[in-house]
């Protein structure tokens, strides 16, 4: 599983995330369900952190962001 | 050893005077920030390398000895979306240290209801590499505010 797929996994799958939108440092997300975040498994995939306020979740991943957005938006299409 | 230069002027208050905590607990990296002089200006390179990243509000520049240094304009500007942002250089370029690569207008940005403090993260370094990091006092532009060894 690359890291977009991972990312999308532990944020709860496909079909729980609203919208994602690739920052210089983070993508930041909006789900459906916050509980079926898996912060511990977001860290596996490689963020260095994630700032969740309900349904909102910020996946730090660095300047990448912007290539994973892309790669994760190609999954969810 | 990389010294990396202070992008714009103003008043250095460290990445823990960063009001985010992904900078402020150095998620990306280790380095120091900078609140701006409320006047319109522009940005420079940190270091002499190549931009691998070039966003309106931020942009990444490494060096030959293969260090990053991200410099992010503002909190919360990707908001923006480039508005106010005029980019003097582009993705792929290869720029001198003291080059200007980014227009904006700090007073523009504060008054939108953002911070306009300004991040200068060396990424994935370990803190211990970083070296004579300028935490607080007053900086012009261009002047050194860490070396990366």
């Amino acid at each position: 599983m690359d890291k977009a797929e991972a990312i999308v996994a532990a944020l709860g799958g496909a079909d729980n995330i609203i919208e994602i939108e690739p920052c210089a440092t983070r993508l930041r997300t909006q789900v459906k369900d916050g509980d079926a975040v898996n912060e511990p498994a977001l860290k596996a995939a490689g963020a260095f952190g994630v700032m969740r306020q309900g349904t909102v979740v910020q996946v730090v991943v660095g300047p990448e962001a912007d290539t994973i957005a892309t790669d994760i938006e190609d999954i969810l299409d | 050893m990389t010294r990396v230069l202070s992008p714009v002027g103003g008043r250095v208050v460290g990445l823990a005077g960063v009001p985010d905590p992904v900078f402020a607990q150095a998620m990306v990296g280790p380095g120091t920030a900078v609140d701006p002089a409320r006047e319109p200006g522009r940005a420079i390179a940190p270091v002499s390398g190549k931009i691998v990243k070039m966003h309106p509000h931020a942009y990444v520049v490494v060096d030959d000895e293969g260090h990053g240094v991200l410099v992010h304009l503002g909190i919360d500007t990707v908001q923006l979306k480039g508005e106010g942002f005029e980019l003097l250089a582009a993705e792929g370029d290869r720029v001198t240290a003291g080059q200007p690569l980014v227009a904006w207008d700090p007073a523009a940005v504060e008054a939108g209801g953002r911070s306009p403090i300004c991040a200068v993260v060396a990424l994935d370094a370990p803190a211990e590499a970083l070296s004579d990091v300028v935490e607080a006092g007053s900086v012009v532009q261009g002047a050194e505010l860490f070396v990366w060894s």
